[in-house]
């Protein structure tokens, strides 16, 4: 019932009526006090960029952001990265790394939420373990598992020859093949966590008496989660898998520390390429595009997040 | 031994298999926590190793003359390596504790606002604070590197703590709506109408018993501030400037083979954001998923 009314209230909301919209903002002018800080500050670090990576898109630029002499060349960065092969390969690359991280850290994530969820001796102390890589720096993170991984002197790969399993260590990371998925693994250890935290707070929603009822009822363990506990974690669910599809989709310090996008591209996703487009060849004009397609892909994916958090906000409309 | 055997042919099929899925659940909470813990123990074993142990085929387990000297370099105002980073810790200190300040004061009445009055485009304005979580950094990069260049603020720490507030900002106010959202309006009505002014009840009601969230929002600064890389990469470039990340992958770069140094660089860069976290994880726990998780 509340969730209907809710997305009724937020589909209203996103079309809001204009008659005498200018009389209600004179009279709710003392409430705009509150958030005037945040909207100045927005307006100038948020506001002011976006349009000027717009505008940017639509010029070739010369190196050196001596930006005055750009001249106007229309769709021709668009076009050119549209037909580029980079552009497909590291589109490709973005679309594995997003896809397995946010899967696998949300399935492990999930699944450490419900392990955890029945109390014993040492949980409090697991769990903050368990969250330690979350909060971290990705910076350290990287460092830590470049050295992990090291071709000469990594752990994992005197382990693999320890046990027989290789002749000398693997090079994980200067290898086009194993590159990617040993980078995700490093995300996915940076993430997973997150995902727990969110799961186990879902958890605590889902009322006792229901799998209690299940219970008497002869349901098992499997049926209880099946068909209580997973349909009331529907929404923290799709708000999980949203939030970290965008972190992914937007990652760039694993990628850029531990490799730097090689070997040949690689391991290059989106971000990193359009930040060595920009700040490494200068080529401002084409890395602005890069982003614009960017923008207009997550802007795709931000309709899904809106709904699906209007979907979740039933206060929202008696507030 | 034959007790065990005794109920387990008694028990019927449902307990069985309750059983398993709990042993299941243990073995990958083993899993996980190794998976978890191996390279952070790993990180530490490194750190008080000689470079000479670290560089070694097989590895040495644990090292045979365990060391702090890597700890000591690092920490020694005396020689350069160790002036470095403490110059690098206090500026990531002195930018995140800023960052954290601005932070809630700015938040503080905005996720109020949005919490309890009902303006025109207040709606639209909450959507756009979420929907800036969306957008990479490099998006914003050329243009606010142009921005900060045309106001004097490259190269200063300035730029780094307008840049950290802004996009704190979706967070922290998303954060502290979820606990606005849970005090009651009886209670700054009732202060109403003793005669309080609304400012007077949002000071002396609400900000005491959204102390809680406060307290999350300025530890999600703190630790994003702490860790942000890519704007400080782009907008510092004085070496005496830099923040920890920064910091460190400049100066590893030009000793690639000093591996345990790196890595007691990388544990002390944790230690801050870890401790914070342990400390006070209640609070950060809680606002994370206030928001998310409503029944």
């Amino acid at each position: 019932m509340t969730i209907v009314t809710g997305k009724a209230e937020a589909r209203r909301r996103l079309q809001p009526g204009w008659s005498g919209a200018l009389r209600k903002i004179w009279e709710h002018r003392a409430d705009y006090a509150y958030v005037l800080p945040a909207i100045v500050v927005m307006l100038i670090v948020i506001a002011y960029p976006i349009y000027y990576t717009v505008e940017l898109s639509f010029f070739k630029t010369p190196p050196g952001l001596q930006l005055r002499d750009k001249s106007f060349i229309g769709f021709d960065n668009y076009t050119a990265i549209l037909t580029s092969a980079v552009f497909w390969k590291v589109t490709w690359n973005t679309l594995i790394w997003t896809l397995g991280s946010t899967f696998i850290a949300f399935v492990l994530g999930f699944a450490t939420a419900l392990a955890l969820h029945r109390d014993f001796i040492g949980r409090g102390v697991l769990r903050a373990i368990l969250i330690i890589p979350w909060v971290i720096s990705a910076v350290a993170a990287s460092y830590i598992w470049k050295w992990i991984y090291h071709s000469d002197f990594g752990i994992i790969g005197a382990v693999l020859v320890g046990l027989g399993l290789a002749d000398r260590p693997p090079n994980f990371i200067d290898n086009v093949s194993t590159v990617l998925p040993s980078l995700i693994v490093v995300n996915i250890w940076r993430e997973f966590p997150f995902a727990m935290i969110m799961m186990m707070a879902g958890l605590q929603t889902v009322p006792d008496q229901l799998l209690r009822a299940a219970r008497v009822d002869g349901a098992s363990a499997w049926q209880r989660f099946w068909h209580v506990t997973f349909p009331h974690l529907r929404n923290v669910s799709v708000v999980t898998i949203l939030l970290l599809a965008v972190a992914n989709f937007n990652s760039f310090i694993i990628p850029w520390i531990m490799t730097g996008g090689g070997p040949s591209n690689a391991s290059h996703i989106w971000i990193t390429h359009i930040y060595e487009l920009a700040f490494g060849r200068q080529r401002w004009g084409v890395a602005s595009a890069y982003s614009v397609l960017l923008f207009l892909m997550l802007m795709t994916l931000g309709y899904f997040y809106v709904r699906a958090l209007s979907g979740n906000d039933r206060k929202e409309g008696s507030a | 031994m034959s007790t065990i055997a005794e109920t387990a042919s008694r028990g019927q099929t449902r307990r069985r298999s309750v059983d398993g899925w709990q042993w299941a659940g243990r073995v990958f909470l083993l899993f996980m926590l190794l998976y978890t813990a191996l390279p952070m123990i790993w990180m530490l074993i490194t750190s008080i190793k000689s470079g000479f142990a670290a560089t070694q085929f097989p590895p040495q387990w644990w090292p045979d003359e365990p060391t702090l000297a890597s700890y000591q370099k690092l920490l020694d105002p005396q020689n350069s390596v160790g002036q470095d980073f403490l110059r690098f810790f206090w500026n990531s200190l002195f930018v995140s504790t800023v960052t954290t300040i601005l932070s809630v004061i700015v938040a503080v009445p905005a996720a109020y606002a949005f919490s309890r009055f009902s303006f025109p485009g207040r709606n639209f304005l909450f959507f756009a604070v979420l929907l800036r979580n969306m957008f990479p950094a490099v998006i914003f990069l050329v243009p606010l590197f142009i921005l900060m260049r045309a106001i004097g603020l490259v190269n200063t720490h300035g730029s780094l703590v307008l840049t950290y507030l802004t996009f704190g900002l979706p967070l922290a106010i998303w954060l502290l709506k979820g606990f606005y959202d849970n005090i009651p309006v009886q209670l700054e009505q009732a202060a109403r109408i003793d005669g309080a002014t609304r400012f007077q009840a949002f000071i002396l009601i609400v900000m005491p018993l959204s102390t809680p969230g406060i307290i999350a929002t300025a530890i999600y600064s703190f630790i994003g501030a702490w860790n942000e890389y890519i704007y400080a990469y782009t907008f510092l470039s004085k070496n005496d400037q830099l923040t920890l990340p920064v910091g460190i992958q400049r100066f590893f770069s030009e000793n690639t083979t000093d591996f345990p140094g790196l890595m007691a660089a990388s544990f002390m860069m944790s230690v801050p954001v870890v401790v914070l976290f342990l400390v006070l994880q209640r609070y950060f726990v809680r606002a994370l998923t206030e928001g998310a998780v409503k029944h």
